[in-house]
């Protein structure tokens, strides 16, 4: 059986070759994303995998450093070396990919390309470089004033491939590209996006400005849809078509019935208009009311009030991470209740309805 | 006595800040309120409005509110008559309901349940069946609900004349799906208890 194993072994990793006839040492290297590592691996007498001692090269140790726990546990989970052998080069394989600083540096021409190409875009344009000089991320602002970024991520054979574009669009934005193109080249095909967009985010800015919206809270660019209070309780989900961004939106009413019915036909005929020219539905766009916050953290968790019979909360929990605050006869009403609570003689124990923590109540004479 | 002061907290919370695709309101009584769910952009009941029905007890916020759907829903967990199997809705020991809890949340919950069943405690069998062996076909009927039951008119091109026509056809319609839930619901809560 030690035998077939070694064939099946020198399948997965040729490069590792058994250095006894028993089979409890190999030795060689093990190989991921184009990388091979020096390793060594002893097996105890008894081949119990589980004993196996591996010992490498400092660089291996590095990468696997914070997963020896996930191959502590492989080792004791995997029935033989060869498994074994596959599940360290999937975990190196992870490791690879989430190790950056690691990654071999790339060819000078591209460090002199990235550069050259964002002197002849303008500094002023950039945004953002991490510390590789992979990511880039360039600014602009359109006709309107807004302001937009560009996340460039660039491979490590740019400028033969194109960058990954990454935006904040409602549509998809694809660059062509040719080897002998620039940083710049995308620039201008991002500009020529965002005045194609413009008539787009003209209308959702007009809508972010003269209506309530209730959702999103803070729409990025991308986003299509807004939740437009129209009075009490009722509210239009409007999807706005950013190819055909004045044309009659797709409309939801939510809301009670009778709001609606009113609402609607009004809405409705002025909807084409909407967009051109919010000022005539003006009136029918209440604006954004804020909630009078009363200190929500004072006040009661059952009852959501901060009097209640005349007595603020006199309770709160243990927890200082939770803290929430009850009434006596709020908290005392819910933990009577249960039955996970215990009471003796005039305590009750019971849990922060919060927070689940251990909590005690002194039940007053009141309920007694 | 701490219903009134939670309730009207909660509504106003509820007209002012709603969770997203949530509407909530009160329906003449205090204890009577209605909500509205959407369905979620990637599940089968996408473009749908759901309506609820939330009856908030005497005791509330020490017993949960019951909630049932109006609209005729596909869903694993929740049966013909609109009642829901979800553990918050229910007290303690058999369910999780905690006045930390509130219809906004419930609400939430709901919705979150509505794009992820839970075909291990199914209330109706034949669906959770479905959704577990044939997603496809459980995917196509809950699509087909939607359309049928939840489905609102799209809002027609501004001509006054025709807009408040299907106004008031719309509204009707939509009177006879209520009614129609009504009789459904009657019927079927002697033969299946709950849970």
């Amino acid at each position: 059986p030690a035998g077939g194993g070694g064939a099946l072994c020198f399948r997965h990793c040729p490069l590792l070759l058994p250095q006894d006839r028993h089979g409890t040492a190999y030795e060689g290297f093990v190989t991921a994303q184009g990388r091979d590592f020096h390793i060594r691996i002893l097996l105890p007498a008894d081949l119990q995998l589980k004993n196996a001692r591996i010992e490498c090269s400092w660089h291996l140790k590095k990468i696997l450093h914070e997963y020896q726990h996930i191959l502590k546990q492989r080792l004791h989970s995997c029935p033989d070396l060869v498994s074994f052998m596959v599940e360290l080069k999937t975990v190196l394989e992870i490791a690879l990919k989430n190790t950056q600083d690691l990654h071999i540096p790339r060819p000078p021409e591209y460090y002199s390309c990235l550069v050259r190409d964002l002197e002849i875009l303008g500094w002023n344009k950039v945004a953002y470089v991490d510390t590789g000089l992979t990511t880039v991320k360039l600014k602009a602002e359109d006709s309107c004033g807004r302001q937009h970024l560009i996340t460039l991520k660039l491979n490590a054979k740019y400028p033969t491939e194109p960058p990954d574009c990454l935006v904040d669009f409602p549509i998809p934005f694809a660059v062509s590209w040719m080897p002998q193109n620039s940083l710049r080249d995308i620039y201008n095909q991002f500009l020529a996006a965002l005045e194609s967009l413009k008539e787009f985010w003209d209308a959702l800015d007009e809508i972010d400005e003269k209506t309530w919206v209730l959702e999103p809270e803070k729409p990025t660019r991308s986003a299509t849809t807004r939740r437009i209070a129209i009075g009490n309780n009722v509210s239009v989900n409007v999807e706005v078509d950013p190819h055909h961004p004045n044309m009659l939106p797709e409309c939801y009413f939510l809301g009670a019935d009778h709001g609606k019915a009113a609402n609607s036909t009004c809405f409705s005929s002025g909807l084409t208009s909407l967009i051109q020219s919010l000022q005539l539905l003006e009136i029918d766009f209440p604006s954004r009311a804020v909630l009078e916050k009363s200190d929500f953290a004072k006040d009661c968790g059952i009852c959501y009030a901060y009097r209640l019979d005349g007595s603020a909360p006199d309770q709160v929990c243990d927890d200082p991470r939770c803290g929430q605050p009850f009434h006596q006869a709020c908290l005392y009403e819910w933990l009577q209740g249960l039955p996970t609570s215990r009471q003796s003689f005039n305590v009750i124990f019971g849990e922060c309805p919060y927070c689940n923590k251990p909590l005690t109540l002194k039940s007053s004479m009141k309920k007694l | 006595m701490q219903r009134t002061s939670r309730l009207s907290r909660e509504l106003s919370l509820l007209a002012t800040e709603p969770p997203p695709g949530i509407t909530c309101w009160q329906n003449g009584q205090l204890n009577d309120l209605r909500a509205q769910i959407l369905g979620g952009a990637d599940t089968p009941y996408d473009k749908g409005i759901f309506n609820l029905e939330i009856i908030v007890p005497e005791r509330y916020p020490f017993e949960p509110p019951k909630i049932r759907f109006l609209t005729p829903i596909y869903h694993p967990n929740i049966d013909s008559a609109g009642r829901i199997c979800l553990d918050i809705l229910k007290l303690p020991p058999k369910g999780a309901w905690r006045p930390s809890l509130n219809i906004s949340t419930l609400l939430t919950s709901i919705q979150l349940l509505m794009a992820e069943p839970n075909p291990d405690d199914p209330l109706m069998a034949d669906i959770s069946s479905e959704y577990k062996y044939n997603k496809q076909l459980f995917l196509l009927n809950a699509r087909e609900w939607t359309a049928k039951y939840a489905g609102q008119p799209r809002v027609p091109k501004p001509l006054e004349e025709k807009i408040n026509q299907s106004e008031t056809s719309a509204s009707s319609e939509s009177i006879k799906q209520k009614r129609k839930g009504g009789n459904i619901s009657r019927k079927e809560k002697k033969s299946c208890p709950d849970s």
